[in-house]
Order: C-alpha cells, then structure tokens, then sequence
C-alpha cells in the first residue's frame, strides 16, 4: 500500500509537488500522468525514498517517510521492483546477471537463481537472450529486461517511471500489457507516462500530475 | 554466505569486466611502488656505500729516517690506539723500495746506493659509524706522536664525501616521505577514478535494494586485487633492477659493491599498497552512495 498525507517537496530549483494526497491500494494498477516537469518523477521517488519529504507524510508497506533511515531504505527497496526510461541495466554485465542482480542482493542460493531467471525472462520474452549484454539488445528489449529484473524478487509494488518514453507505439504497447499481466498474479503497479493515448481506456485509476499539483482523472 | 562469495567473485570479476581501467590502475601503482621500492632500497644501501668509500679512505704515515723496522712496530701500536683507527699497516724500508721500483721502474738503492725510503705505516679508519666521520682529530693525533714526520691523507675527498653523506642521511627521511606521499595519492585517486568510472553501477544497486556492505565489498575486494597485483609485480621488477645494477658495478665499472635488496621492503609495500587500496576503494565507493 502507498500513501501520502500533505506531502509536499521542493527542489533546489523551486519546481516540485505540493499538498499530495494519495492512496494506492495493495493489488491496483494506477497510472500517473503528467506533462515533461510536471512531479512524476519526484512522486516516484518520494516513494522508493531517494527523497524525503519537506513536510507530509509517505507511507509505503508500512515504511514511513518520518522514520526513514539510511539503513532502512534497502530493506524497504527489496519489496520494490522499479522500471526506469532509461533502463539503468549494467553495461558491463550480460542478461542473465543483470535479472539476477535482484536474487544475490535477497541472497537467494545461487542453486536456485538460474530456474528464476529463466522464469523471468519467459514472461517478458527474452529467453535465448541470456547472454546478450545491454548494448546488443533493441530498446524495447532493455526495457523488457528491465521488467524481468524488477519482478524477479516478486515483488509487491512496482514502480514504472515513464518506461515507454524510449519505445515505438508498439513496443509501449506490448510493455504496458505486460505490466498488467504482472498485475493479475496480485503486484501493486504505479506507471507513470505523460502519453494519455496508451493509458486511457484501460480501466483503471488514473492520477494526474500538473504543476506539482496531483487530480483524479 | 552466498552473498558474501557472490561479493567475493564479483569484485574478481570486476577486474576483468573493467580489463583497461584495471591494467591502467596496476600500471599507476605498479609506478608509484616501484619509486618506492627502489628508494627504499637505497635508503638501506646508503651506509653501504658509505662503507665501501671508507674502505678507499687511506692514511699514510711516513716515520723519520732513522727509525728501524722494529721502532716502527711501536710507533704502529700507538697509532692503532687512537680512536676511530681500524688498521694499520707498517711498509718496512724493504717494502717501501719495493713499492718505489713498482711505480718508477727503478730501483732506488742502485741509484743512490744507500735507501733513503723511511719506514711507513698505511691507517684505515673505522667504518662502520653511521655519524660523519671527522679525519682531522686522528691526524691530530698521529702527528703528536714523536718520531712522525709526515701524514699525508686526502683530506679535502673525505670531507667532501662525509659531508654528502650527511645530506643524503639528512634529507632521505623528507624525500621518503614526500616520495611515499605522492605514492599514496597516486594509489588513492587511481582506485577512486576506477570507481568513479562506475558510480551508474552504485546507483543501480542501491534502486534494487542492496545495501551498503553489498555496494561496497566487491569494489574494495577489486582494489585490494589490483594492490596486491602491482606490488606482485613490482617485487621480481626491482630484484631484476638490483640484479642488474650489481652486474653493471661488478663489470663494468670499479666499484666493487655490492647493492642489498630487503625483502622486508617488498612486506612493508605489500601492506601499504593492501591499506592504501582498502582506505581508498572504502572511501570512494562510500562518496558515490546516497
């Protein structure tokens, strides 16, 4: 579950969010959308605590921004799978060790990773990729082995940062479906996007972001 | 456990995902140990070269003509007690005739028929001190010596080798120091720029909820590797260096010494290289973390 009660931050540079009030229930799929500096990422990252709040409070899996330390913010980023535009896959390691990264952090048997990982790259589509480094896979590729290693952990929420704004109409598409088959096996998943066509109609909540200002679509 | 050997590998496998920062990495330290090593060794050496020059230092002392071989051996007693006297040697009139017809290809005695050589003695002085050594005071000594007519000595090389000595022994613990100082930095910045070239890594890590011990064990393990690589390297490069240089004395020149190498040198550098990596990998890594 994700909550904010009055959370309002500011940037060095005065731009930010301000008074939010949100709650995100275990199991939803919410979208969020917003114009290019509209707060989407800083909402975002109010969540997976790289930042704190100036005043409010954020709530997320029973992790409060109040009482937020720097020896806490891993244990709460373990139930978190994050989705980025720009991937943040490691250069220098090939497919399988990138979606396994999550499994040695948790401290998974090294026994049990490889069945792991191949589950999860079958559900994004990558199998037979494992040996391929980032720099050899298509943009939608790197963002769907983005995916795999954000929802290896299984995690309870996942957060997706503008994950198609580097992907055709197609691949966007095809990432957003996935997401939602994701949400079927129970994952709470916030996406935001400042592309209203690929969520609209989709049924469900979505939130929208203005001038640091959030309103129910 | 499985984290840790993971960490453990990882920071191995570092070295060879990262083949070019990490050959430039060692070939820095490797640099800046070997400047080390090869100061350190002369730091040892230097009193051994002291010694050897000493060895060269020669006094002669030349009695008054009408002493005998045997009035001589006495006078010789005297002389070796004065302190900071090792050896002395007495050249009898015979031996001194000797010398002369060695050195002019005449014999002296058929010339003038009578040997006008007077009775000598060559003194050695101590050389084992680390302090400068001051002749003066023992040539003061000698010539208060009845019966001693002449003492020649090289007086002004002996100073001017006692002095430099002294500068040297004077100023090798600063220049150490400052040579171990740029050494340190070296090493420091190298293994910080390595990590610096990868903070993305660092950053992703901590997204996915790794922890600091995590984010950091694998890039100290990689600097203390490329540590104990360069200083591996480093040890057969300056026993080679040694090698070499004693051959080139040896055959080439006259200076017949030979340069020590202390393997306690290549342990202090073993440790200080495994200390600066450990500091500077920890540091650097801890720079880049949120």
């Amino acid at each position: 579950m994700i909550e904010f009660k009055n959370v309002s931050y500011a940037h060095s540079k005065g731009y930010g969010v301000n008074t939010l009030n949100m709650t995100i229930e275990e199991g939803d799929f919410t979208f969020l959308i917003g114009p290019t500096g509209s707060g989407k990422t800083t909402l975002m990252r109010l969540i997976y605590f790289d930042i704190l709040p100036d005043n409010g409070l954020v709530k997320v899996n029973g992790f409060k921004s109040t009482e937020m330390t720097v020896r806490k913010i891993p244990k709460m980023r373990k139930s978190i799978g994050m989705v980025f535009q720009d991937y943040k896959l490691l250069n220098d390691r090939d497919l399988f060790e990138n979606v396994a990264l999550p499994l040695h952090v948790l401290g998974f048997n090294p026994r049990d990773i490889p069945d792991r990982v191949d589950e999860a790259l079958d559900l994004v589509g990558l199998i037979g990729k494992e040996t391929h480094y980032p720099n050899e896979l298509s943009g939608g590729e790197q963002q769907r082995a983005s995916l795999a290693r954000a929802i290896i952990k299984e995690p309870d929420i996942i957060l997706a940062d503008e994950p198609t704004g580097n992907l055709d109409p197609v691949a966007s598409f095809e990432l957003v479906r996935l997401l939602e088959t994701i949400h079927e096996t129970g994952t709470t998943i916030l996406m935001a996007s400042h592309n209203y066509n690929l969520i609209k109609g989709r049924g469900r909540p979505i939130y929208e972001l203005k001038d640091g200002v959030l309103r129910v679509r | 456990m499985n984290k840790f050997l993971y960490l453990l590998t990882e920071g191995v496998k570092n070295i060879w995902r990262h083949k070019m920062t990490a050959i430039t990495a060692i070939f820095s330290l490797f640099i800046a140990l070997y400047i080390v090593g090869v100061l350190a060794t002369a730091g040892n050496n230097t009193h051994k070269v002291l010694h050897y020059l000493r060895s060269k230092y020669k006094i002669e002392v030349f009695f008054d003509q009408d002493i005998s071989n045997e009035q001589a051996i006495g006078l010789i007693h005297k002389i070796k007690k004065i302190e900071g006297v090792r050896t002395a040697t007495i050249i009898e009139k015979e031996d001194a005739v000797r010398i002369f017809k060695d050195q002019f290809g005449e014999n002296i005695v058929e010339l003038l028929g009578y040997n006008p050589l007077p009775v000598s003695a060559v003194v050695n002085v101590n050389r084992s001190r680390r302090d400068p050594l001051r002749v003066e005071p023992i040539i003061k000594e000698i010539r208060s010596i009845s019966n001693v007519d002449e003492v020649r000595y090289q007086g002004n090389l002996i100073n001017k080798i006692e002095r430099n000595y002294k500068r040297v022994i004077d100023r090798l613990p600063y220049l150490s120091g400052i040579v171990v100082l740029i050494a340190v930095l070296v090493i420091y910045n190298t293994i910080k720029l390595s990590v610096y070239s990868r903070r993305d890594v660092i950053e992703t890590l901590q997204l996915i909820g790794a922890s600091r011990t995590f984010i950091k064990l694998p890039f100290i393990i990689e600097g203390i590797l490329i540590g104990v690589i360069s200083a591996t390297m480093v040890f057969p490069a300056l026993f080679i260096s040694v090698k070499a240089l004693n051959y080139v004395a040896s055959n080439f020149s006259s200076f017949n010494m030979k340069v020590n190498f202390d393997p306690l040198v290549l342990i202090w550098m073993l440790l200080m290289v495994i200390v600066i990596s450990l500091v500077g990998s920890y540091r650097a890594s801890s720079s880049f973390l949120k």
